[in-house]
């Protein structure tokens, strides 16, 4: 079979300066750097064939980020060997370049001070399309999104929703055949990440591109991945179903509350069935001023069910 | 061919509209760019050359020129100046790389190089644009010695010599895949062309090697040759030598930034220095 995206024994390892505290060792720095290799990814196979969604989870610093850099081509591996869509990622060849796309959900890849539809007439004349396909596609994409009513107003002017919507919109524009999602729901209202969700969705359906996603909302990976990739200190340590990973992971929640009138954060970790019950107890509790609800360390839930995976065989 | 030829231009006239753009919306820095600085250098030159010509001997001439001719310099030289020089897309550029927001342009099709020299050259126009009416207001009102059927070709060198100045601007942005601070580059590489480039002082007032060896640099292009061209210190032939110093300075800036690049985007981790 043709995979899409194919990956060999990927690795990264980056070369970090390390100082010990203090005026003397910063002197001594000075003229005699010490450093130290940390590797972010080792030993990466992968194989994704098109029209498939594949979840990428870890916790912070695992090692996600780094595959998805080397395979849209922003960075270099070390070592091993990767092709997507037939190239090298990395060599950053214009035909490449022309059918993938990288939204990185906390950066901003429009341009700041002029409307969406402004970049995005920009990005026709970048990626050379065709300026009358290209405004039909934006318009149906903004419909897809519900957001045609903010494409004439400045990026800056945009909330963090709203500019999550143009930043894919912008991504999708030249109808790329591989997509990279990082974090696309970041620090969004649950409104938003629906509507993101949802979107992706029926993008997929009916154009059928490979997506890699990583997300530290499970409910993303849940609702839309195909695959999952579980990445632990730069392995990946589980390649599977999505379905097999939640059945068998007692992923918890953390809800982070504070009450009228208190200035102090708390927090009650649960099961994800037990959210009823914890929103219930929290109303007893008094008035509550401010709560959002987050995923508990991804790393724990990983080890968990590797353990209970070995455990089975 | 002609379909990418064609998608280059539309690429680039879109970049340069861009800047255009955004450059027209921060319209306090805009003035400040474009008038309010070179306005100021000028206000200083003349009350200098002016007190110069004070004390004058009695020909009247310092260099073997008068002081009309000292005072066209002292207006043009600072508008020049600001046109054949980059801070503001240097600055950008460097902060690109150093914050890893440079990510967004090396996964478009299009090079980091290409993104800011369309910006640039968009800037440098519409600022020319504005900013040329004071000095040939000056010139005109105050009749000083200026040949206005030069100022095409003179134009032509330092929009020519721009590309030098972008490409250092890239070479020093390179350095931030190597480097955690870069922006004292930019200022040390700045002010030497402001010295190098006769904006300061003419070059022909220089000592004589030192004048010399600074009309065979490249630098001398961006104010001091395109402006002694168009006030009569010189002639076609000081133009044409200005055209050939920029060639080998770009061909050597290129292969200078050629080697930088490559080495850098191999070293980038993708999150800045």
């Amino acid at each position: 079979m043709k995979y899409t995206i194919e990956a060999k024994n990927l690795g990264r390892v980056y070369k970090t300066y390390t100082k010990k505290e203090g005026i003397i060792n910063s002197l001594k720095g000075f003229y005699n750097r010490q450093y130290t290799e940390k590797v972010a990814l080792k030993n990466a196979n992968l194989n994704i064939e098109a029209g498939k969604i594949v979840g990428l989870v870890g916790s912070n610093g695992a090692g996600k980020t780094t595959l998805l850099k080397i395979l849209s081509g922003l960075i270099y591996p070390s070592s091993g060997t990767a092709t997507v869509l037939g190239y090298e990622p990395w060599k950053r060849d214009n035909d490449f370049l022309k059918q993938i796309s990288i939204l990185l959900g906390q950066k901003n890849q429009l341009w700041w001070d002029i409307t969406p539809r402004d970049s995005y007439s920009l990005l026709t004349k970048i990626y050379d399309l065709n300026e009358t396909k290209a405004k039909k596609r934006v318009d149906d994409l903004a419909q897809l999104l519900q957001c045609t009513s903010v494409l004439n107003t400045q990026l800056r002017r945009l909330s963090l929703g709203e500019r999550m919507k143009m930043e894919i919109i912008g991504s999708l524009l030249h109808e790329p055949k591989v997509l990279f999602l990082d974090e696309p729901t970041i620090g969004l209202d649950i409104v938003a990440q629906n509507s993101i969700r949802n979107f992706l969705e029926t993008y997929v359906k009916e154009f059928q591109p490979a997506i890699i996603l990583t997300s530290h909302y499970m409910d993303d990976i849940a609702q839309l991945a195909d695959q999952l990739l579980l990445i632990s200190q730069g392995e990946i340590v589980y390649d599977g179903d999505v379905e097999h990973f939640m059945q068998k992971t007692d992923l918890k929640k953390k809800l982070i509350y504070r009450l009228k009138n208190s200035t102090e954060e708390k927090e009650i970790v649960f099961n994800s069935q037990q959210l009823t019950q914890v929103l219930s107890d929290l109303s007893k509790a008094g008035e509550v001023a401010d709560l959002k609800v987050e995923e508990v360390d991804f790393e724990e839930a990983i080890h968990r069910f590797l353990e209970a995976e070995s455990g089975a065989r | 061919m002609k379909k990418q030829f064609t998608a280059f231009w539309k690429r680039n006239l879109a970049l340069a509209n861009l800047a255009v753009v955004t450059n027209l919306e921060y319209r306090f820095n805009f003035i400040i760019d474009a008038f309010v600085q070179p306005i100021l250098s000028v206000g200083i030159e003349l009350l200098l050359w002016i007190a110069i010509f004070k004390t004058v001997d009695a020909t009247g001439l310092i260099g073997g020129f008068g002081r009309d001719s000292y005072l066209a310099y002292a207006v043009w030289a600072p508008f020049l100046g600001r046109i054949a020089i980059s801070w503001m897309y240097e600055a950008m550029m460097v902060e690109e790389v150093v914050s890893g927001s440079i990510n967004t342009i090396l996964t478009r099709p299009l090079s980091f190089f290409e993104y800011y020299m369309s910006q640039t050259i968009g800037y440098k126009v519409i600022t020319t644009m504005f900013s040329m009416c004071v000095p040939l207001g000056a010139s005109y009102f105050f009749k000083l010695p200026v040949f206005y059927d030069r100022l095409p070709a003179a134009f032509l060198l330092v929009i020519y010599y721009l590309f030098l100045v972008h490409t250092m601007s890239f070479i020093v942005a390179t350095l931030g895949f190597y480097l955690t601070r870069v922006r004292s580059f930019t200022l040390l590489k700045n002010l030497s062309l402001m010295l190098l480039g006769g904006e300061l002082v003419p070059i022909d007032l220089m000592p004589k090697n030192l004048s010399e060896l600074l009309l065979n640099l490249p630098f001398s292009s961006g104010v001091y040759v395109p402006l002694a061209f168009i006030t009569g210190r010189g002639d076609w032939e000081l133009l044409y030598k200005g055209f050939f110093n920029v060639t080998w300075g770009l061909a050597i800036a290129g292969v200078v930034s050629y080697i930088l690049w490559k080495r850098g985007v191999r070293e980038y981790t993708g999150t800045g220095a």
